[in-house]
């Protein structure tokens, strides 16, 4: 018995030591070229391009995935301070992390390929001036629908809710998408905060309930090409995805105007290594770079002049390329009350109890 | 002279306890009681509007807790670990039996079935549980060519698919101690019940069951109490529309950002784990056999 103690106190400490010894990173590990540790969006960034950017600088890049910006912004918080030198925050948590004072400001002398940056991209409100970020790729929450197997016509989030599509449905992960679509659903704002119309929400979001069986913001895609799913509220270049491989997927912008969302890219106050983070933001602006990029992930891009490398399969596609019209009716998630968000979870649980 | 105190010195039994326990003990006080006071602390704790843990006492997180919504997913996490160590016990336990008596050479390949799935992350098996069960999966192709179905049947995002993927995740525990207690049983005492004239299912329930009743109990705690922590198989195989308590848990910590709901949960979650460890030795069960 006592052995056995041993034998298991002895396992746990080697336990530990892995551990710990994952947890410390450290610049300038290898090579006297430093390291970059990178924090991004799951499927958002080829490894082709990380490479490249390995080879022509010789800096070695750590990349983490995160799949929400919650869980990024809890990760980010729970490490060391400076184990992540670059994050990838869409527009309202940027602005909650200019907020709590975790960025560190951008040295747009070292950025000259800012330029590439579509002007109405520049100064959004989240960051005014750009101190903190630069925008990457962003994208709408369009709806995909396979047609050879949805015989109802779907035009608008609130379609979605038809009893027709019981079962059928994946939807983001992501409570704010929902809630925010369903509150779209009722002709609510993206961003309600009024109880008795959060109360209706509520409501409404029950019936939702019976046509969603998938929950998934790291591939939603997979589930529409398998065939497990025939419909669903997804990242729009997840629809274009869908849509190559089967081309029987359609995508829609709803009616009542899409959820919007634009990622950025921002430097940790803390990261030890600013000079490599300014070289990769630098390097992904680069509008051949950013092409690599849109090859593999067809978001809607910042970067005008990549638009431009990328000729008409891109800009021509809807799903990959948003309609401007769709992008003007549609809107951001913004920062709300922690008493309000409690509601949002709330009602959250009560989805996917 | 001065070494050979310092030899008797080390007869005693304090200075090579020091050493070799010592290290363990601080590791173990560092990495698993400081941690859990921490959370303990953090439970009475409530957040800023950046979501940061403000150290100041309430009890809030513990009302919350009794919301009929969190109750329901309660009573569902202990469904569906119920139903999966019934499962577990109920297919297990024929096979433990099967390997444990077995005195061929197939034995150790018996054994090493149970063993193998632990060379792949459990992940990853999971995720290929989702691709052999989705309307394209092998399995639909199967039933389809045999022309059981005409259609693929949706097996996956559903309660039973969750469960499923449980008792697929933690059958090696319930039949590795059932391995251990059937081992141990006597085989002349099978002899004298048969020879006393009892049928094998009275043999069964008279003599084998009660006798490795300790199996039983140690697997089906070895079962159960991970279940109600797993989150992963439910979000995966179940579509995340059927929450257990570690989806809870693991929600405050991520994406709703509430580590002191998320520290109170856990709480609940641990007094539940030694609520039935205790009742597991009330029913005179032997710690010892957990393996702990």
């Amino acid at each position: 018995m006592k052995r056995k103690i041993l034998a298991a106190l002895i396992s746990l400490s080697l336990v530990a030591a892995a551990v710990t010894g994952c947890g410390g990173k450290t610049s300038g590990g290898s090579g006297d070229k430093g390291e970059l540790n990178l924090f991004v969006w799951t499927e958002y960034l080829p490894d082709s391009v990380v490479d490249k950017f390995e080879k022509e600088t010789g800096i070695k890049v750590n990349v983490s995935t995160y799949s929400s910006n919650e869980d990024m912004l809890a990760k980010v918080k729970s490490e060391t301070a400076g184990a992540y030198d670059v994050l990838n925050p869409s527009d309202y948590m940027v602005a909650q992390l200019i907020a709590q004072d975790m960025l560190k400001p951008l040295d747009f002398e070292k950025l000259p390929n800012f330029s590439h940056i579509g002007e109405s991209y520049k100064n959004p409100s989240y960051d005014p001036g750009n101190v903190y970020s630069v925008p990457y790729m962003g994208g709408a929450g369009a709806i995909a629908v396979n047609t050879d197997k949805v015989d109802i016509e779907i035009k608008s989030y609130a379609d979605l809710f038809d009893p027709a599509l019981e079962g059928k449905l994946v939807v983001l992960d992501d409570f704010r998408a929902v809630i925010g679509m369903t509150a779209k659903a009722i002709g609510y704002d993206l961003n309600e905060t009024d109880p008795e119309k959060l109360a209706e929400i509520s409501d409404k979001l029950m019936e939702l309930k019976k046509n969603v069986v998938l929950y998934d913001s790291d591939s939603p895609k997979s589930a529409l090409i398998s065939g497990d799913c025939d419909a669903g509220m997804i990242w729009s270049a997840e629809v274009a995805m869908a849509m190559e491989e089967v081309p029987s997927i359609e995508v829609v912008y709803p009616e009542e105007g899409p959820y919007l969302f634009l990622d950025n890219w921002v430097v940790t106050k803390d990261s030890p290594n600013y000079e490599n983070a300014l070289m990769w933001i630098n390097f992904v602006m680069d509008p051949d770079n950013m092409a690599m990029i849109l090859e593999e992930f067809p978001y809607l891009c910042a970067n005008v002049d990549a638009i431009e490398k990328m000729g008409e399969s891109y800009s021509e596609n809807l799903a990959k390329n948003p309609p401007a019209e769709a992008i003007a009716k549609g809107s951001y998630v913004q920062n709300l009350d922690s008493d309000v968000l409690d509601i949002y979870s709330e009602m959250w649980t009560k989805l996917k109890e | 002279m001065a070494e050979k105190t310092s030899k008797h010195e080390f007869r005693s039994n304090t200075v090579p306890a020091l050493v070799t326990v010592g290290p363990v003990a601080v590791l173990l006080l560092c990495l698993v009681v400081a941690p859990l006071i921490l959370v303990a602390v953090m439970s009475f704790c409530s957040t800023d509007e950046f979501y940061n843990v403000v150290y100041k006492f309430t009890a809030v997180n513990y009302t919350k807790l009794f919301s009929v919504d969190y109750l329901r997913i309660y009573g569902q996490s202990l469904l569906i670990a119920f139903v999966t160590t019934v499962i577990c016990v109920l297919v297990g336990y024929p096979f433990a039996y099967l390997i444990a008596r077995n005195k061929t050479k197939w034995k150790k390949l018996l054994y090493m079935l149970v063993i193998i799935p632990f060379w792949t992350n459990s992940l990853i098996r999971i995720y290929g549980w989702r691709a052999f069960l989705g309307s394209s999966g092998w399995l639909n192709k199967f039933l389809m060519m045999l022309h059981i179905v005409d259609e693929p049947v949706d097996f996956l995002y559903k309660t039973g698919t969750t469960v499923l993927g449980m008792v697929y995740c933690f059958i090696p525990f319930m039949v590795l101690p059932l391995y251990t207690a059937i081992e141990k049983l006597d085989s002349s005492l099978l002899e004298a019940s048969s020879d006393l004239g009892a049928k094998p299912l009275r043999t069964l329930f008279e003599v084998i069951i009660p006798l490795t009743a300790s199996g039983i109990f140690s697997g089906c705690i070895m079962v159960f109490i991970p279940c109600l922590g797993y989150f992963f198989v439910s979000n995966i195989l179940g579509g995340g529309n059927t929450d257990m308590i570690g989806n809870l848990i693991e929600r405050q910590f991520k994406s709703a950002n509430n580590w002191p709901l998320g520290a109170a949960l856990s709480i609940i979650l641990i007094l539940v784990t030694l609520l039935l460890v205790k009742l597991y030795q009330k029913l005179g069960g032997d710690m010892d056999s957990l393996g702990v």
